[in-house]
């Protein structure tokens, strides 16, 4: 295609297909455990005793553990696969280093292990989809690179000038998932396994959440439609219907995609602007996302047929359709009125659900069908099974999305509901809630289904790799070295102006312009394309950053806010370990519904010394920004020993080992010294923090004593716990703290 | 004086327009860039890079994946 710029000296070369079957069974061993987990919590819904009275298996526990296996496990090595196995080919190149390769696998496996165990062990940064501490976080980075290092070297040494669409895609998530990781896990390491946020409160919100939604973009989107762009094209035996409309997919992701996340916080602390701007360009994503679709649904054109008979086409078709209403769905739901009823309801759950059971499970089904006998180079083991997979697995998705949605507007409406005399129709949250069982049992079922899907694939595919060769074909290609020359400048001349039309200089210019030789070069040359991609991310990205964090008034200040006492912040510590965010936010909208359930609406001063902030974004059980003084230490103490005491129907699972483990006020004064690094103005506590949490710790065990409670609970788990949660909210209830230069209140002044 | 002092100063309330508006423009351009007719045959040529696999040392023509 591009024989001008050859040498024209022939090239033999292998592809290491080895690498891609490594990465195809992780995909499908890590695809089933991630979906295993998911299914264990949606039992664990309606069925909170499924825990087994572990608090390792607990939801808020496994929860992360399912979401970061499902992402970063499964799809990670979904995608992995697609490129190690569509770049060799797109390139006319082998891989760069079949080293780097396997060190990239091998190290990304090493990362989901080292996730599986310190998740559940409550390891965590309590930040959604980045709950990996900092030691995690780093061999991330680093194994990273060694992906960057190996594709780009392998661009660099390939024998296809032009890179296709699919490349464009995947350079974007590479650059881009790096800038998001990198700056979304800047945290102050305090011990081994534990670490702290640079960012606070809304800042933090705001940064997990630029970092949240671009994950989704770069990491579930792009790089699967990378994959889209090739392996649909294969299957149908069809080139790709628009290839100009894919590289305005292309630009147009990469320039809209980066402002959306703060779509997330509507209604939140986050600053209205930002909220707007996020709102905006999320309703501008729908038209490009669905020119996609089309520009792969029609990548079928004149090959329909074959969709009857060929089930890779038949997962294909799926998951572009799920992808296309996905892209509809998220930006219904990022407008303001919309995402007032959708927001901490399953609404949002059926709608992640949907891209990634949908779009991402089903398009790596239909990859991994398509790569089998390839890889195998034998026959599929069996059509029927994977005809089977297809139908149980979309029917499944169908079931679950349906149920959550059912449940999310049911509760969504619940919420806001008032009775004639203008009072809550559902004041007790827990009627909310049981309203929703029958459709977690729904979802149950749904996901058992798509579970089942998984399963049959692994044997399906298991069963053809039992049938390959002794020793796997390695046919040897050949094609013209690429010249080592820069790309040559086309002389371009303007139509007009070799015609001599009768019109003003400029439109000379302006056709020029629009001829576009410099964006041919661009397309060309790797390392501009991918600076150019980088300044488009890193650009709108400030634009939205430099605002929320260096002006004032986005987050105005409150006197009587103060820092955590030594032992409240041993209690957030707990609070974050125990991943309560996944089922509790800490955010009261600006909402008569909300603040005549919970009390005043939060305010952005109010979180200025949370780090990390934890608004959550799911409401399984109430929102807990104001429950500070609400109940009695003792009631706190019944209710984490086993909920039902205190709420009868509750589905939140007990955590005894709260009374019986001990605080460890050893480790305080370094998490004090860590918070003061960060800026957070602690005072006396700076040296005195173990004294000053013990000596809360005993008025709190006394008072539980003497409402009746159980004595010698001082230096139990609990009473920090407690100590956090009689703090939340109550700061603005208190007078103005004293003007700066004075000594700063401690637990001990309180 | 901190940064924080001189951008709270700045008076950037409509910052996030501008930002807005430049994407917009850039935007545009690629799309006008991308559809221009005299692009056509060579980007849409480029839509077939899928189904060429290479040639396999020794054929006469490229090999597409079976």
């Amino acid at each position: 295609m591009s024989a001008s710029a050859n040498t024209g000296r022939m090239e033999q070369f292998t592809y290491d297909d080895a690498i891609v079957r490594k990465f195809a069974w992780a995909t499908v061993i890590w695809g089933i455990v991630g979906m295993l987990v998911g299914v264990i919590l949606a039992l664990q819904l309606p069925k909170p005793e499924a825990n087994l009275g572990l608090p390792y298996t607990t939801f808020g526990r496994l929860r992360p553990l399912h979401t970061n296996a499902v992402i970063f496990a499964f799809a990670g090595n979904a995608i992995f696969t697609g490129v190690y196995y569509s770049l060799q080919r797109l390139l006319k190149a082998r891989m760069f280093s079949d080293l780097l390769s396997k060190l990239h696998f091998w190290g990304w496996q090493f990362i989901i292990v080292a996730a599986a165990i310190t998740l559940p062990l409550g390891y965590s940064q309590g930040k959604e989809y980045a709950e990996l501490e900092w030691p995690i976080d780093i061999s991330i980075a680093l194994v990273w690179v060694i992906f960057g290092v190996n594709f780009f070297g392998t661009v660099a040494k390939r024998r296809e000038r032009h890179l296709f669409v699919a490349i464009w895609f995947y350079i974007a998530s590479i650059i881009t998932v790096a800038i998001l990781h990198i700056f979304n896990s800047m945290a102050i390491p305090v011990e081994f396994l534990k670490s702290y946020s640079v960012y606070a409160g809304v800042q933090d919100a705001f940064m997990q959440w630029w970092y949240g939604h671009n994950a989704v973009a770069f990491f579930l989107t792009t790089p699967f439609l990378g994959m889209m762009y090739y392996f649909m094209p294969k299957a149908a035996d069809r080139p790709v219907f628009s290839y100009r409309l894919s590289i305005l997919h292309f630009w147009t992701l990469v320039f809209m995609y980066i402002w959306a996340g703060p779509h997330h916080l509507h209604y939140t602390a986050l600053p209205e602007w930002a909220s707007t701007l996020g709102m905006l360009f999320s309703v501008m994503l729908w038209m490009p996302s669905w020119g996609g679709m089309v520009n792969g649904l029609l990548t079928l054109r004149g090959a329909w047929h074959k969709v009857a008979d060929d089930v890779v086409l038949k997962f294909f078709v799926a998951a572009v359709t799920f992808y296309g209403m996905s892209t509809f769905e998220g930006p219904m739901m990022s407008i303001k009125s919309v995402n007032s009823l959708s927001h901490y309801t399953d609404w949002t759950i059926a709608h992640v659900h949907g891209g990634a059971l949908g779009w991402n499970g089903l398009l790596t089904a239909g990859m991994l069908y398509w790569l089998a006998p390839r890889l195998f180079q034998t026959r599929l083991y069996s059509k029927k099974l994977a005809e089977l997979h297809f139908w149980g697995g979309t029917v499944g998705i169908l079931l679950y999305m349906v149920a959550m949605y059912v449940s999310g507007v049911t509760q969504g409406l619940m919420w806001r509901a008032f009775d004639e005399t203008g009072r809550l129709t559902h004041p007790d949250f827990v009627e909310t809630v049981l309203r929703l069982v029958p459709f977690y049992w729904v979802r149950l079922v749904g996901g058992l289904m798509y579970f089942g899907g998984m399963c049959l694939m692994a044997y399906n595919l298991a069963m053809t790799w039992r049938a390959r060769p002794a020793k796997y074909e390695e046919p040897v290609y050949e094609a013209p070295a690429l010249s080592s020359q820069p790309v040559p400048a086309e002389k371009i001349v303007s139509p007009m102006e070799e015609e001599k039309a009768p019109v003003a200089g400029v439109a000379y210019s302006l056709e020029k312009f629009l001829l576009a030789a410099w964006h041919r070069r661009w397309e060309r040359l790797p390392v501009v394309f991918s600076v150019w991609v980088a300044v488009a991310v890193i650009v709108a990205s400030l634009f939205e950053i430099i605002p929320t964090f260096l002006i004032r008034s986005n987050v105005p200040t409150i006197s009587s806010v103060t820092p955590y006492s030594p032992l409240e912040l041993l209690g957030r510590d707990i609070y974050i370990r125990e991943g309560c965010y996944n089922c509790h936010s800490q955010m009261v909208r600006p909402m008569r519904a909300e603040t005549e359930r919970y009390g005043e609406y939060s305010k952005p001063g109010e979180f200025v010394y949370d780090h990390p902030f934890q608004w959550g974004s799911r409401r399984i059980g109430p929102d807990l920004h104001r429950v500070g003084g609400k109940y009695p230490h003792l009631w706190h103490v019944r209710h984490m020993e086993n909920p039902r005491s205190t709420t009868p129907q509750s589905i939140m699972p007990p955590y005894p080992w709260l009374l019986t483990d001990d605080t460890g006020y050893s480790k305080v004064q370094g998490r004090v010294n860590a918070m003061a690094m960060l800026g957070v103005p602690y005072g006396e506590s700076i040296n005195r923090a173990g004294e000053f949490a013990r000596q809360q710790a005993r008025q709190i065990g006394s008072e539980i004593a003497a409402q009746g409670g159980p004595g010698g609970l001082a230096d139990k788990e609990i009473v920090a716990l407690i100590a956090y949660m009689q703090r939340l909210g109550t700061d603005i209830k208190k007078a103005p703290a004293e003007p700066p230069g004075q000594p700063v209140k401690t637990a001990e002044a309180r | 004086m901190k940064l924080t002092d001189v951008m709270s100063g700045a008076g950037l309330a409509i910052y996030a327009e501008i930002a807005l508006i430049i994407f917009l423009v850039v935007f545009l351009l690629i799309a006008l860039r991308t559809w221009w007719p005299t692009r056509r045959k060579e980007l849409e040529d480029h839509g077939g890079m899928p189904l060429d696999d290479g040639r396999q040392a020794g054929a006469a023509h490229g090999r597409r994946t079976p």
